[in-house]
């Protein structure tokens, strides 16, 4: 089961409705979600909360604020075990081409997986699934 | 005296000779000068340009040579005869050395000499037609160098590069802008260039080169040159055929077109942001009804029906979002004709503040307005006037404070009409600030949680007043509140 590996996992998005959304679907699967509506109290709550996995919307404050917070996550010792999802709105359609699927992107993007809204949770648990924990 | 045959001198110093060949000749339409010896030919002769003068070539005072000398130094193109009874094969030769152009044997028959002197009238004309034909050549070989010159002159000074190769890959012409586009420090015609060209350029040179047939059109390539600042160029190269159908080398015509990609550069980014900001609510949307219909969550009735109105919500915003996005169209456009009259700021504030009634209510804001007597009228479109009305007025309500004020000013000074809104809400930080009237920007802060907007408000009022040659200003304290001031020509014109 998923939830043995991950109990509490964080939510940062600056969209009050698809922050409260995706934390009704993973609390109805059994998780224990934690938010932030930006990336600086996002990054205060990791460091209080040290969860098992983020989802981290892309752009808020900034155009890159979900990277650079990812980034920061990353750096850290519990960062650097657990999975860290971008979610967007803004993908390969709307002309920000991203992915994470080359070894190069992954050099420079750090997270783990990106993720489109709205979220579909059979294919985050699914992401959350594979990823290979240590 | 067009029907005149020509202008004749007669040198003679035998009086019935004399006054015979002038009668004869006048009979056949020449104009005759008759003078009667060598010092009177000489000063005629000196003087007037003749196109033909017999001369006698011994007389008293002054040796018929020495008159034909002195004719055919001051004027050459005169055409003269030597007539004299002495005939010897010496002085026809004499003559001829000085500039004689014949020699005519006295006594001569009226036929003969008529014969003579029209040979030398066609002899004349032969002369004058030469030298007109040659001005001409010359004036037309200095009109070819003025137009080369010229031709030279504007292409050097475009702000195209040019460039001309043979089909040796050699320099055969440049302009001092291709040596700037290009970054080089030099040319030098008949060098090789080929290798010195951006590789993209001498990738075509060298497909135009190889081929089989001279192809008449252009291939043209763009190419990005990284100095301190990069830039972009559109190489176009083009063969140049020789009038044989042959290749004779290829001129490259280099444009900067930096501005262009910059321009291509702001727009993808804005067709970006604009999908971003429509996509969101779509699927903000999209999650809550997902969340409705799964069964699995057993989501109360009421936590269902707020997300419905949740929903209905982000619809409404995402339609204003659609109006916005076709508003700063048509402003970018200016499709839509502004209906120019005289307009009150006045009345639209009252009118303004009338609709936003309810909001302004809803906060319990206090509203303080002033105005100056007798505004002066704008002349200006009333719906882009109150949509920048609306505008502000709607800003100062969302962002301020619950019982907080707004403060409206009008006023005017010799050319403008003033209007000041001052609110006494959140205020912004100096980099929120800056950046308040780009697109889909919003100060995104615990303040501005739950306020709604679609980001293009400011941006489509700066448009609006920027289209009247219009000044808007924004002054803020952070905490404290923002004061935005409008200023709008009475005539734009």
């Amino acid at each position: 089961m998923i939830t043995d590996k991950i109990k509490k996992i964080l939510l940062v998005d600056d969209d009050i409705d698809l922050l409260e959304q995706n934390k009704t679907l993973l609390e109805s699967r059994g998780f224990q979600v934690i938010t932030a509506e930006n990336s600086e109290d996002g990054f205060k709550t990791f460091q209080k909360e040290l969860p098992d996995a983020a989802i981290i919307d892309l752009i808020m404050e900034q155009m890159d604020s979900g990277f650079i917070l990812c980034y920061k996550i990353k750096k850290t010792e519990k960062g650097k075990k657990i999975p860290v999802f971008m979610l967007t709105s803004a993908t390969y359609e709307t002309g920000f081409k991203f992915s994470t699927s080359s070894k190069e992107e992954k050099e420079w993007i750090k997270c783990d997986g990106v993720l489109n809204k709205p979220v579909v949770i059979e294919d985050l648990l699914a992401k959350l699934e594979n990823f290979n924990y240590q | 005296m067009n029907d005149c045959k020509g202008n004749i001198l007669i040198v003679d110093d035998e009086k019935g000779l004399r006054l015979g060949t002038k009668r004869l000749l006048e009979e056949e339409g020449y104009i005759v000068t008759a003078a009667e010896n060598g010092t009177e030919g000489l000063q005629y002769g000196t003087t007037i340009d003749f196109d033909v003068a017999v001369i006698d070539l011994k007389m008293p005072d002054i040796d018929g040579m020495e008159v034909l000398k002195e004719i055919k130094r001051t004027h050459p193109d005169t055409v003269c005869f030597i007539a004299t009874a002495f005939a010897s094969y010496d002085t026809a030769i004499q003559a001829t050395r000085i500039g004689a152009f014949g020699y005519i044997p006295k006594p001569f028959s009226p036929e003969e000499l008529i014969y003579q002197i029209e040979l030398g009238i066609k002899q004349r004309k032969l002369i004058l037609d030469a030298h007109r034909l040659e001005q001409e050549r010359e004036k037309n070989l200095l009109e070819l160098a003025n137009e080369k010159s010229r031709l030279n002159a504007i292409i050097k000074s475009i702000n195209e590069g040019v460039i001309v190769i043979n089909t040796n890959g050699d320099l055969a012409y440049y302009n001092y802008s291709a040596i700037k586009l290009l970054g080089l420090s030099s040319l030098q015609i008949g060098e090789n260039v080929l290798s010195i060209l951006p590789e993209q350029i001498n990738e075509i040179v060298t497909k135009i080169f190889r081929s089989d047939k001279i192809m008449l059109k252009s291939f043209s390539t763009e190419l990005s040159l990284n100095r301190e600042n990069e830039i972009f160029l559109e190489a176009a190269c083009t063969p140049i055929p020789n009038p044989d159908g042959s290749l004779a080398g290829v001129v490259i015509i280099l444009s900067n077109i930096t501005e262009y990609k910059r321009i291509e550069i702001i727009k993808n980014q804005f067709v970006s942001m604009v999908a971003h900001e429509l996509k969101t609510p779509i699927a903000a949307v999209q999650g809550f009804l997902n969340i409705i219909k799964d069964e699995t969550l057993n989501l109360p009735v009421d936590k269902k029906k707020e997300y419905l109105n949740r929903s209905t919500q982000r619809l409404k915003s995402l339609t204003d979002l659609v109006n916005d996005l076709l508003d700063i169209s048509r402003l970018e456009l200016k499709t839509k004709q502004k209906e120019i009259i005289d307009v009150n700021l006045c009345d639209i504030v009252n009118s303004t503040l009338q609709m936003l009634e309810l909001e302004i209510a809803k906060r319990e804001l206090t509203i303080d307005k002033n105005s100056e007597d007798n505004l002066p009228f704008i002349k200006a479109d009333i719906n882009e006037i109150t949509r920048v009305v609306t505008n502000l007025l709607s800003n100062a309500i969302k962002y301020n404070k619950r019982n907080g004020k707004i403060f409206i000013d009008l006023n005017s000074s010799q050319n403008y009409v003033i209007l000041k809104v001052k609110d006494t809400g959140i205020g912004m930080k100096d980099s929120e600030r800056q950046k308040l009237f780009s697109e889909f920007y919003r100060a995104k802060n615990e303040n501005t949680r739950g306020i709604s907007g679609t980001g293009l408000g400011l941006s489509i009022v700066k448009r609006i007043v920027d289209s009247y040659y219009g000044i808007i200003e924004v002054d803020s304290e952070y905490g404290v509140g923002t004061t935005f001031t409008i200023k709008l020509p009475i005539n734009p014109n």
